[in-house]
């Protein structure tokens, strides 16, 4: 170490020694400016909230509302006391620099600048001028400084904060005189009804249960006491006169201490809202009591995020959830019941998992992972699993919410492939899409060996092709036509110009047809289809396969007049479209049980419900005289050839017995009246045999053929 | 007056459609009883769906666990509200199964208490007469399940009507058979069926 780095050091030490009371006093200043900013900002936060009571009481009185006191605007109120103390800060603390400090000095105890020369470093005097430095009255300084910068702030903080809490009681004083006010004023003209009866300054102590961690409080006079349901209530009030006080709660009666002047009633509060009836003397009150429910835990399952089905059951799966309380969680786990079976044997087993004690907290988090192979399922069992939480509810609880469930099923080795739940058919294209596949395979080998192959073998060969492609096209024909619900061979419903007209039989156009599949389907039914569902849950099944339909025609008609080459591009594209019927071919309708429609009026036998039978006339009772007339007249028909009056006469006599036949009798009449004018008679004489034998007129058999 | 159909409530646990023949089964029993109109073919219909609210009755059964999702605990609450009847029935006659258990705490949960519906109720008597309350089934008398008879159903009461009817007796096994089926039988089990949609509509 040098001499001269030695030398350094002591002045700087003495530098420091002479120094340090002006350091002192500068770092006394500066905690002087910042209780002045302190005080500052207690006294303009004080008088900001005593602002915004007063902003708060002129605007409740002139909208009428009530007044309170406004709490969370006290936020407000410290916005402007935060600038004014960062404001006094930013500008006092820069200010207090050792060379001001003791031009401060210097200013109340004049040194002639021996301390100004000696604090500038600059110019290394401090050591000679230390013995002119001594004397000077730091505390005094200091304390003046103290008293001038703080004094006003601290009157100003201090009356300010008087003014917040006299304010607010002030303001509520004048609200109960203008409520006094008022009832004085109704007082006139109602009956006696008045808060300052015998049962008014009523006290009520609200001590909620234990359990919810809530701190019992007081209301004054209250209208209505809103608390937790199994708080305890004490509801009380002195009485100037000697009168006792009844308290019924709803129709019972509750007990009433009396102990001198006041009084006292204890309440558990009740599940539902209810009155309390107050009566001391002719004076009575009513207070209503207004339980809160505790709420029950919220619960949201966050993992597993969906049901799913385990190939093996094996695994860990990883659950999360989250619980919240409004006043306080006990415990949380998770749920878990596996069953085992099908049909109509079901086993089901039970347990919980993760069971944590939460004492009182509001929010918690619940993260564990089952492991499936430690509950000893099998293929076909089913997990379900939740999350649940309890709250502390000792009164009517405890309150338990739970997550949604999940399930979790373990696959059975015969549904590997398959998500449907029953095994179902291949899809009836998938054998013509193979069939499409090998005809155009074939075809595109006889156009690359057709260059070298005589003109009647090309011919030959592609006819040959031509009729696997309309036997392929004719089963792909009635798989439309199944679907259109037609007739499966009813692909002779050709289009106007296929080249297959068949004379007058009903055409389709291919408009026509696309407009039938879309009404088999759905696809172009504009509302839902109902819960019934539809036949065929497949979408526009038969779009695709029309389509592929039409590709044939054209691929067998290049075919038929050997052209493979102009065959392959239809081809492709019906085998395309078979390709997108398979694929809507694979959708099928999960737990879709069967659907038995009832016959209505047949379970009613009522018959049919369409058609109308023909009326059937009951016979009538045989007429045991009909034989006998028609004899009569036959007779007199005979007699009218030989004795026409004797002939009248039978039919008049015959007329007379028969007048309750009305018909009968009137041909009868008309046949005597015209074989006594001597007319032909035959016409009445015949209607008159018609109406004689209701059962129709018996011919005689024909006679036997008697030769020319 | 729209037609009464059916329907089955579909929930999004367990295995709402473990009864398949049942509706068609009480829509076939209610043609040959009463005069009702009747829809030819029951409803499915979600629990968590508005469209619930369009059916005046619900049918609900399964044999597996059962947890609403809070829409369907939800709807079922507007649903009762709006004076609907849902009619549970446990398939697997058992009051320790899986089903029982938690159908009765989603139930209590979301509407109220299960409790005893006595054998003197309206119930019983408002189209056929059973005097001893509930008919029992063949698989109570056969012993399966929990090998009980049991004496009444529970009812959950929303103000003096039944909201919810609930039922260990398994009558979806009972009454899970093809319409056709019936004219073999000497006594149509499904007349009970008959006072319940019956009391349903015209409590």
């Amino acid at each position: 170490m040098s001499t001269q780095a030695t030398a350094r050091r002591t002045v700087v030490r003495d530098e420091q020694s002479v120094l340090a009371p002006l350091e002192r006093a500068r770092g006394s200043l500066r905690n002087v400016a910042i209780a002045r900013a302190f005080l500052l900002f207690v006294a303009v936060s004080a008088i900001a909230w005593v602002l915004v009571t007063i902003v708060t009481f002129l605007m409740s009185r002139s909208s009428e509302a009530g007044f309170t006191a406004p709490g969370p605007l006290l936020l407000l109120a410290l916005i402007p006391a935060l600038a004014v103390a960062a404001a006094s800060l930013s500008r006092e603390l820069p200010r207090l620099t050792r060379e001001r400090v003791a031009l401060w000095v210097e200013e109340h105890n004049p040194l002639d600048f021996a301390l100004v020369t000696a604090a500038d470093s600059r110019a290394g005097a401090a050591e000679r001028l230390g013995p002119r430095l001594t004397g000077i009255p730091w505390n005094d300084l200091l304390r003046q400084a103290a008293r001038r910068r703080l004094f006003r702030p601290a009157v100003a903080a201090l009356l300010g904060v008087a003014a917040a809490f006299l304010v607010p009681v002030a303001l509520t004083s004048i609200v109960t005189v203008s409520i006094a006010g008022v009832a004085g004023t109704s007082a006139m003209v109602e009956p006696v009804r008045p808060t300052s009866g015998p049962l008014a300054g009523i006290r009520a102590t609200v001590t909620p249960p234990a359990y919810s961690g809530v701190a019992a409080s007081t209301l004054n006079d209250p209208a209505s006491i809103a608390a937790l349901v199994g708080s305890r209530l004490v509801v009380g009030g002195r009485l100037s006169t000697e009168l006792d006080v009844s308290a019924l709660l709803g129709d019972r009666t509750l007990p009433v201490a009396m102990d001198g002047g006041s009084w006292t009633t204890r309440i558990t509060m009740p599940n539902a809202p209810a009155l309390v009836k107050l009566g001391a003397g002719d004076a009575e009150r009513m207070v209503l009591l207004l339980p809160q429910p505790d709420s029950v835990p919220v619960v949201v399952l966050s993992a597993a995020v969906a049901d799913t089905v385990l190939r093996e059951p094996r695994g860990m799966i990883q659950l999360e959830a989250n619980a919240r309380d409004d006043l306080g969680l006990a415990s949380a786990r998770w749920e878990w019941i596996v069953t085992t079976g099908g049909g109509e044997q079901f086993q089901a087993r039970s347990g919980t998992l993760g069971d944590v004690q939460l004492r009182g907290a509001r929010t918690a988090e619940l993260r564990n992972s089952l492991d499936v192979s430690s509950l000893s399922v099998i293929p076909g069992d089913v997990i379900h699993v939740r999350a649940t939480a309890t709250d502390r509810n000792n009164i009517g609880g405890p309150g338990v919410g739970t997550s949604e469930t999940r399930t979790i099923r373990i696959a059975r080795p015969d549904e590997y492939d398959s998500l449907t739940i029953e095994g179902v058919a291949p899809p009836p294209a998938d054998s013509a899409l193979l069939s499409q596949r090998m005809i155009l395979l074939r075809t595109e080998r006889l156009v690359a060996r057709m260059a070298r192959m005589q003109r009647q073998a090309v011919v030959d060969s592609s006819r040959s092709l031509a009729d696997d492609q309309a036997t392929l096209r004719r089963r792909v024909g009635r798989l439309v036509y199944q679907k259109l619900g037609e007739d499966e061979d009813a692909e002779h419903s050709h289009f106007p110009g296929d080249g297959h007209d068949h004379g007058e039989e009903q055409r389709l156009d291919p408009a026509d047809i696309l407009a039938r599949a879309d009404a088999a389907t759905g696809s172009g039914v504009p509302e839902v289809l109902d819960f019934e569902g539809d036949e065929t849950p497949v979408v526009a099944i038969n779009r695709p396969l029309l389509e592929a339909y039409n590709h044939m025609w054209d691929a067998g008609r290049a075919l038929e007049i050997a052209d493979p080459e102009g065959a392959v591009p239809p081809m492709r594209l019906a085998l395309e479209a078979i390709q997108r019927a398979r694929e809507a071919e694979r959708y099928y309708m999960r737990g879709r049980p069967p659907r038995v429609v009832v016959d209505i009026a047949a379970a009613r036998q009522e018959g049919k419900s369409t058609g109308t039978g023909s009326l059937r006339v009951p016979l009538g009772a045989d007429d045991p005289g009909a034989a006998a007339r028609v004899a009569r007249l036959e007779r007199a028909a005979i007699l009218a050839m030989r004795n026409p009056a004797a002939a009248a006469d039978s039919l008049i006599v015959l007329q007379l017995e028969v007048m309750s036949h009305g018909d009968l009798a009137a041909a009868l009449g008309e046949a005597s009246n015209l074989i006594r004018a001597g007319e032909s008679a035959g016409t009445a004489m015949a209607r008159a045999r018609r109406l004689a034998s209701p059962g129709g007129v018996r011919r005689s058999p024909l006679s036997a053929w008697r030769g020319w | 007056m729209s037609r009464f159909v059916f329907a089955t409530a579909q929930y999004q646990s367990g295995n709402w459609d473990s009864a398949p023949l049942v509706p068609p089964n009480i829509i076939d029993t209610l043609a040959q009883y009463t005069s009702l109109d009747l829809a030819p073919v029951g409803a499915i219909v979600p629990l968590g769906s508005p469209s619930l609210l369009n059916f005046p009755f619900v049918f609900l059964t399964g044999h597996l666990p059962v947890r609403f999702t809070d829409q369907e605990r939800s709807m079922l609450q507007r649903f009762v509200e709006r004076g609907g009847f849902l009619f549970v029935d446990d398939h697997n006659h058992d009051i320790d199964g899986a089903f029982h258990k938690t159908a009765v705490e989603e139930i209590e949960r979301a509407i109220g208490p299960l409790r005893n519906l006595p054998n003197n109720h309206r119930l019983y008597n408002c189209f056929f007469e059973f005097p001893d309350g509930p008919p029992t089934t063949g698989h109570e008398l056969n012993g399966w399940g929990d090998n009980l008879v049991h004496e009444h159903l529970l009812a959950t009461m929303h103000g003096d009507r039944i909201a919810v009817l609930y039922s260990n007796k398994d009558y979806s096994s009972e009454w899970n058979f093809h319409p056709r089926t019936k004219r073999f039988l000497s006594v149509d089990p499904t007349r009970f069926a008959v006072n319940v949609i019956v009391h349903a509509l015209t409590r």
